[in-house]
């Protein structure tokens, strides 16, 4: 199946580009064609066969996006849509046919709503990719059923010029001089000697051409392992349509996630507009899920957000969608869970908690805090987002999982061994001695003060932090802290310093330098509670 | 401390015949007594481990605990502002030390902590080996970053209508986005499943002329740590946090009581030490052959009450 696109609002058309240091056609529209225009040819020449053309400049990026979206568009048919650059796209309909009514109304739709949408399109079908590649640019019927007999199919395609074989210029023109034009001719001649006068690809596309040697085509997207989808004939676009139909159409999945054990952590709502244009709403879940309401809330979540950039059309629904389509882009295994009402309230309850938030806010927004075993202090800690993790949820409550809550810190290893211990028997633990104090909170980069110092390498004892003047009462301190020197362009060491002000606040300063070579600087870094 | 009237009392609940059929005003009232009886004594069975529906909370700081008749109210919304400009730091984790013990009352695993960004911005992000050498578990916390007040208010109010979280503490910089109505609505959330909110507004420095349909309204400043002496008479070495606590509303609070009185109160205290999961980290003098809370109680002694 290929497409060719072309302006509908004016005739003689052709867009051109500099090519081997001449103005060229790259490609022309119908009428330009019919007056034996060409592409590739000098648009001078050009001009002499038709002084009326009109000429654009081509736009490789713009054309390329443009059949992207074709492609996006084209995933209502089937869900394996692959490019084929510069002017096609392949579709895989194995088994997608019978949906449309056969495979000659599912060409005929293509190319109707295509024409639609203003393109120029030609649609073909065949048992294998190049066959359709070849029928849709050199053959009369482009339609080449798949319950065809092996006779008809070796006549049909025979017929079809060597050009048809994707075969490069020079082959082409050897072929054509030792006599041979269409694929015909060289089907039933011995393979060896024209193999070895020519090119041995030669009998590798005639082979591909009849579904002898498996060519696959690359999808520009996975097909998702489950979908459910509806069809309207009439287009819908009010918002409450959409988050019904998105609800019913979870319901179905739901069935067959269930039939499979299985559920869904990453699901996507595609919604096909009229006018070719394909939304997709992706949400991801912290858990395997298959319950119709909670993502049917995930999704409402999702147009909730979109609807504070745009307060009336959240979906900018446009002329309207006339296909929705849910599919479960990632599942895992489910196993049916127990009802137990003995237990504290709900994990399950947070886990919808944090996809909610999710849906809305995004996935990254949502985070849990985990140690790194680092000691440079910006890197001890990372946020993880919530549903990522695999131990999403934490321990069920009691005083022995508090322990275990999964803080891997050598002061909790030694707590963790004895989680059956009540919450009195491990605060008798000191951490470690000589660990350094910690802020509750720490600035995201360190800022810059001014310091005052009784003695030139000692501590301060007033700083000016974000213009306010702090006479220090109370100071505790250095703690050196080297940097990472194994890695490349470790910054200075750092000796922090816990500082407390005449009004009782608390900070975090440090001196970035060594006084014998730098220049020192001061930082103030984090804040104490 | 369970309170004789519920809050609001289930209204679609099925009558019993008797109730329509009852003639005088007191057997009504007797009737209704009954049900709601009937009622709390149901939740009470579903509940995990002694746990009562609405009771309060106590801080363990007696001086707190009177004037909150008892402590904080579950499903409810408490706020806290800083007193003065520079208190955010104090008043945040005066917040972290409230959802700490929350959490240790009401037996639950998680705390959601929702930040404005900018809130984030201007005071820093939360510390994970910090909270941890506060004796806070880090990995407790759910936290949730809003691009703003808006959706960090909408984040509270569906984190609150959820059972499972401990306390969700909030964080907002533009205070101008909450409002009376703003408050209301997470105040609604939190009575769903008593799950009690703290909001802590950050970009307010002192309250009192918001009206909001919160609890309780903490104001909340720095105050001095326990100094500890240190060798070669330099400058002595700060203890650990401390904070001076007004209480600036309390619906329930006794009538007639001082909003103007300000309480001291400290970290190394057994009003949070008992609810910190992990043990405290060494302060200087605090230890195990130094009783918690020593220099505290000192410092509070000489205070006054």
């Amino acid at each position: 199946m290929a497409k060719q696109s072309a302006e509908r609002l004016d005739h003689r058309l052709a867009t051109i580009a500099k090519i081997k240091n001449a103005q060229r056609l790259v490609a022309v529209d119908q009428e330009a064609a019919a007056r034996g225009l060409k592409p590739g040819m000098a648009l001078a020449d050009a001009r002499a066969i038709l002084p009326g053309l009109r000429c654009f400049a081509a736009d490789a990026a713009g054309e390329a996006a443009t059949l992207a979206a074709i492609a996006d568009w084209c995933r209502r048919f089937t869900p394996l849509a692959a490019l084929d650059p510069p002017d096609g796209v392949m579709l895989d309909i194995t088994g997608a046919a019978h949906l449309f009514g056969g495979e000659a109304k599912l060409l005929v739709e293509i190319e109707t709503r295509l024409a639609s949408q203003g393109f120029a399109a030609l649609a073909g079908l065949g048992p294998a990719p190049e066959a359709a590649w070849a029928l849709v640019r050199f053959g009369k019927d482009r339609l080449l059923p798949s319950d065809c007999a092996e006779q008809e199919i070796a006549r049909r395609l025979g017929a079809l010029p060597l050009a048809a074989l994707r075969l490069d210029e020079k082959t082409l023109a050897d072929l054509s001089q030792a006599g041979l034009r269409r694929i015909g001719d060289i089907l039933l001649r011995p393979r060896a000697p024209l193999a070895a006068r020519f090119s041995s690809s030669l009998f590798e596309r005639l082979d591909a051409l009849f579904g002898r040697l498996k060519t696959p085509i690359s999808p520009r997207f996975e097909a998702p392992a489950y979908l459910a989808e509806r069809r309207f004939a009439e287009p819908i676009s009010r918002r409450e349509c959409v988050e019904a139909t998105i609800f019913a159409l979870a319901q179905e999945l739901a069935q067959i996630l269930a039939r499979h054990g299985e559920g869904a952590r990453r699901l996507d709502v595609s919604l096909f507009g009229v006018d070719g244009t394909v939304k997709h709403m992706l949400a991801g879940t912290s858990r395997p899920l298959r319950d119709p309401k909670t993502i049917a809330r995930l999704f409402r979540e999702k147009i909730e957000a979109a609807s504070a950039s745009a307060e009336n059309d959240p979906l900018d629904a446009g002329f309207g969608f006339d296909v929705l389509r849910l599919s479960a882009l990632a599942v895992e295994r489910q196993d049916e869970e127990q009802a137990n009402w003995l237990a504290p309230a709900g994990t399950q309850d947070l886990a919808d908690l944090i996809d909610r938030l999710g849906a809305r806010l995004g996935l990254r927004r949502v985070t849990r805090l985990t140690l790194v075993d680092r000691h440079w202090p910006e890197f001890a800690v990372t946020a993880v987002p919530a549903s990522f993790s695999p131990s999403a949820i934490p321990p069920l409550q009691g005083e022995g999982g508090r322990a275990a809550a999964g803080w891997g810190t050598r002061r909790n290893a030694e707590s963790r061994r004895t989680p059956s211990d009540s919450g009195a028997a491990l605060r008798c633990h000191l951490p470690l001695a000589g660990e350094g104090h910690r802020p509750i909170r720490l600035l995201s980069r360190p800022e810059p003060i001014e310091t005052i110092a009784s003695v030139p390498d000692g501590p301060p004892v007033r700083f000016r932090w974000r213009r306010v003047l702090h006479e220090i009462a109370a100071i505790e301190g250095p703690e050196r802290i080297a940097p990472e020197w194994w890695k490349n362009e470790a910054p200075l060491t750092r000796d922090y310093f816990r500082a407390e002000d005449s009004e009782g606040r608390r900070f975090w300063l440090f001196r970035e330098g060594l006084y014998e070579t730098e220049r020192p600087r001061w930082f103030m870094h984090g804040l104490f509670a | 401390m369970s309170r004789a009237k519920p809050q609001s009392a289930p209204v679609s609940r099925p009558q019993p015949a008797s109730f329509r059929e009852s003639g005088t005003g007191s057997e009504r009232l007797r009737l209704l007594r009954s049900q709601i009886a009937g009622i709390e004594a149901a939740n009470l069975a579903m509940l995990p481990s002694g746990e009562t529906p609405r009771a309060r909370i106590p801080l363990g700081h007696t001086g707190l605990d009177r004037m909150l008749v008892g402590g904080l109210k579950p499903g409810a919304l408490h706020e806290i502002v800083a007193a003065r400009p520079g208190d955010h730091p104090a008043a945040a984790s005066f917040a972290l030390a409230l959802a700490t013990r929350l959490k240790a009352a009401r037996n639950r695993g998680s705390i959601v902590w929702i930040g404005e960004d900018f809130a984030g911005l201007e005071q820093g992000a939360l510390y994970g080996p910090g909270l941890a050498h506060h004796g806070i578990d880090p990995a407790c916390f759910l936290l949730v970053h809003a691009a703003s007040a808006k959706e960090a208010l909408w984040a509270m109010e569906e984190a609150l209508k959820c059972r499972a979280p401990a306390a969700v503490m909030g964080e907002i910089w533009t205070a101008k986005a909450y409002d009376l109505a703003a408050s209301r609505r997470l105040v609604l959330a939190a009575q769903k499943n008593a799950t009690p909110g703290l909001l802590f507004l950050a970009g307010l420095a002192g309250a009192d002329a918001l009206s909001s349909g919160a609890d309780t309204r903490f104001e909340v400043g720095a105050w001095p740590s326990a100094h500890l002496a240190s060798a070669a008479r330099r400058l002595p070495l700060p203890g650990s946090a401390a904070w001076s606590i007004r209480i600036a509303k309390a619906r329930a609070g006794p009538t007639g009581f001082d909003r103007d009185k300000v309480h001291p109160v400290f970290w190394t205290e057994a009003c949070f030490r008992d609810a910190l999961s992990l043990p405290l980290a060494a302060i200087p003098g605090d230890g195990p052959d130094h009783p918690a809370g020593e220099f505290g109680e000192a410092k509070r002694r000489a205070l006054g009450p």
